[in-house]
């Protein structure tokens, strides 16, 4: 429980933290809710942690010009929480589940999309609202879409130069509905099946277009396009929905462990994929 | 209040063992539920109110006239919730299963009756 050795370094701007993790053998330390615990267990061990916890530059939510959300990475649960970010059922459905209220007080979202645990519920939840991600690297800005940055277990489409400093989201709109629905393994808390779903309704009671997105499932989020194809254009009927969500785990490698083997994951995918859509469609206006 | 604590305290832990608590291990005998990750313990907010009542009997055979109260909820709230599982089962044929009982064992059960996987 004690962690290996460290050297502690605390920015005092981003280009001051970008300066320091350029030397190689680095961790960002933001909310420390995930990093800490598994250095504390040794399965990880820094050589220098760069603490850029006091950048207020980088918390908070603001309006883009063009209506999206800029949420700041440095921004905790319990904020986003507070923010007009809620005003999407999945985030509002979302958030209250993740870790407990000292894990919401200083876990942070930029911590989570960067330390990319396979079974945390934010990714999946991004994934489905086709989030940017926004990095800084002391050569520049770039942004990253959401669906490929997750590319493995803790393995994203960072560089070890960049620090993820924005996510944006698209703006609310009020033909859309989405909802997050999850089965939580009961030691851990982490997602055995999350499902974020938006749907967006199409002519009459019908289903336009839908965005399904899966956690915990396979190795990493991913977006079930095989859902989402047949949910477009379908009548929204709970016998179309059901006959839809049979696809979440399509072309997946589903996780198995002891609390939840492949067959259960599988069948519990398929059942928190019909009742996320279900309820995304009961909420649009 | 001491003894109602105890009681409460009891019972909660009696529920655990009935539905989450295991030792697991795999086939090279590696302990699999060996951390707070993966050993599930009841929670104060899965609980239900509890609602406590009691017979005071004092014991003959000591001057004070007291007993242990520490283990006697955990007796009884293992075996109640148990046999409240296999009951909400019966109907399906199911006479017995080993603890914990949890979800995905109480699934594989019923997929099992029903003639489906597992």
């Amino acid at each position: 429980m004690i962690p290996a050795a460290f050297d502690y370094r605390r920015a005092t701007s981003l280009d001051d933290a970008l300066q320091a993790i350029a030397g190689g053998d680095a961790k960002v330390l933001a909310g420390g809710h995930s990093l800490l615990p598994l250095m504390k267990l040794r399965l990880t061990a820094p050589g220098t942690l760069v603490d850029i916890g006091r950048l207020t530059e980088l918390k908070g939510v603001r309006r883009l010009d063009d209506g999206r959300m800029a949420i700041g990475s440095l921004t905790t649960y319990a904020d986003l929480l507070q923010s007009p970010a809620s005003n999407f059922g999945l985030l509002r459905d979302a958030l209250p589940r993740i870790g407990d209220v000292q894990v919401r007080n200083r876990g942070t979202v930029g911590g989570s999309v960067a330390h990319a645990d396979p079974a945390s519920d934010l990714p999946a939840c991004l994934l489905a609202l086709d989030a940017e991600l926004v990095a800084r690297s002391a050569s520049g800005e770039r942004t990253i879409p959401v669906d490929g940055f997750f590319q493995g277990a803790f393995a994203t489409g960072l560089r070890p130069d960049e620090i993820l400093t924005e996510i944006r989201l698209p703006g609310p709109r009020d033909d859309a509905g989405s909802a997050y629905a999850s089965l939580e393994n009961p030691a851990s808390g982490y997602a055995i099946v999350g499902v974020a779903a938006i749907v967006i309704s199409g002519d009459g009671a019908g289903i336009g277009t839908a965005n399904i997105a899966l956690t915990g499932v396979g190795e990493v989020p991913y977006r079930a396009r095989a859902v989402e194809s047949a949910l477009a254009g379908s009548d929204g009927s709970p016998a179309s929905i059901a006959a839809a969500a049979a696809h979440a785990t399509d072309g997946i490698t589903v996780n198995s462990d002891f609390h939840a083997d492949r067959a259960y994951r599988t069948s519990m995918a398929v059942v928190y994929t019909r009742r996320a859509v279900e309820a995304a469609l009961g909420r649009i206006a | 209040m001491i003894v109602d604590g105890q009681l409460h305290g009891g019972i909660v832990q009696g529920v655990g063992q009935a539905l989450w608590e295991q030792a697991v291990y795999s086939d090279e005998g590696q302990l699999l539920s060996g951390s707070m990750l993966d050993y599930a313990l009841p929670r104060a907010a899965w609980m239900p109110n509890i609602e406590l009542d009691q017979t005071v009997t004092p014991s003959p055979v000591n001057p004070l006239g007291v007993k242990g109260v520490g283990e006697a909820g955990a007796i009884a709230s293992t075996a109640a919730t148990a046999n409240a599982v296999i009951d909400a089962l019966s109907g399906l044929g199911v006479r017995h299963l080993d603890m914990p009982y949890t979800s995905q064992k109480v699934w594989e059960t019923i997929q099992s009756a029903k003639g489906g996987p597992a």
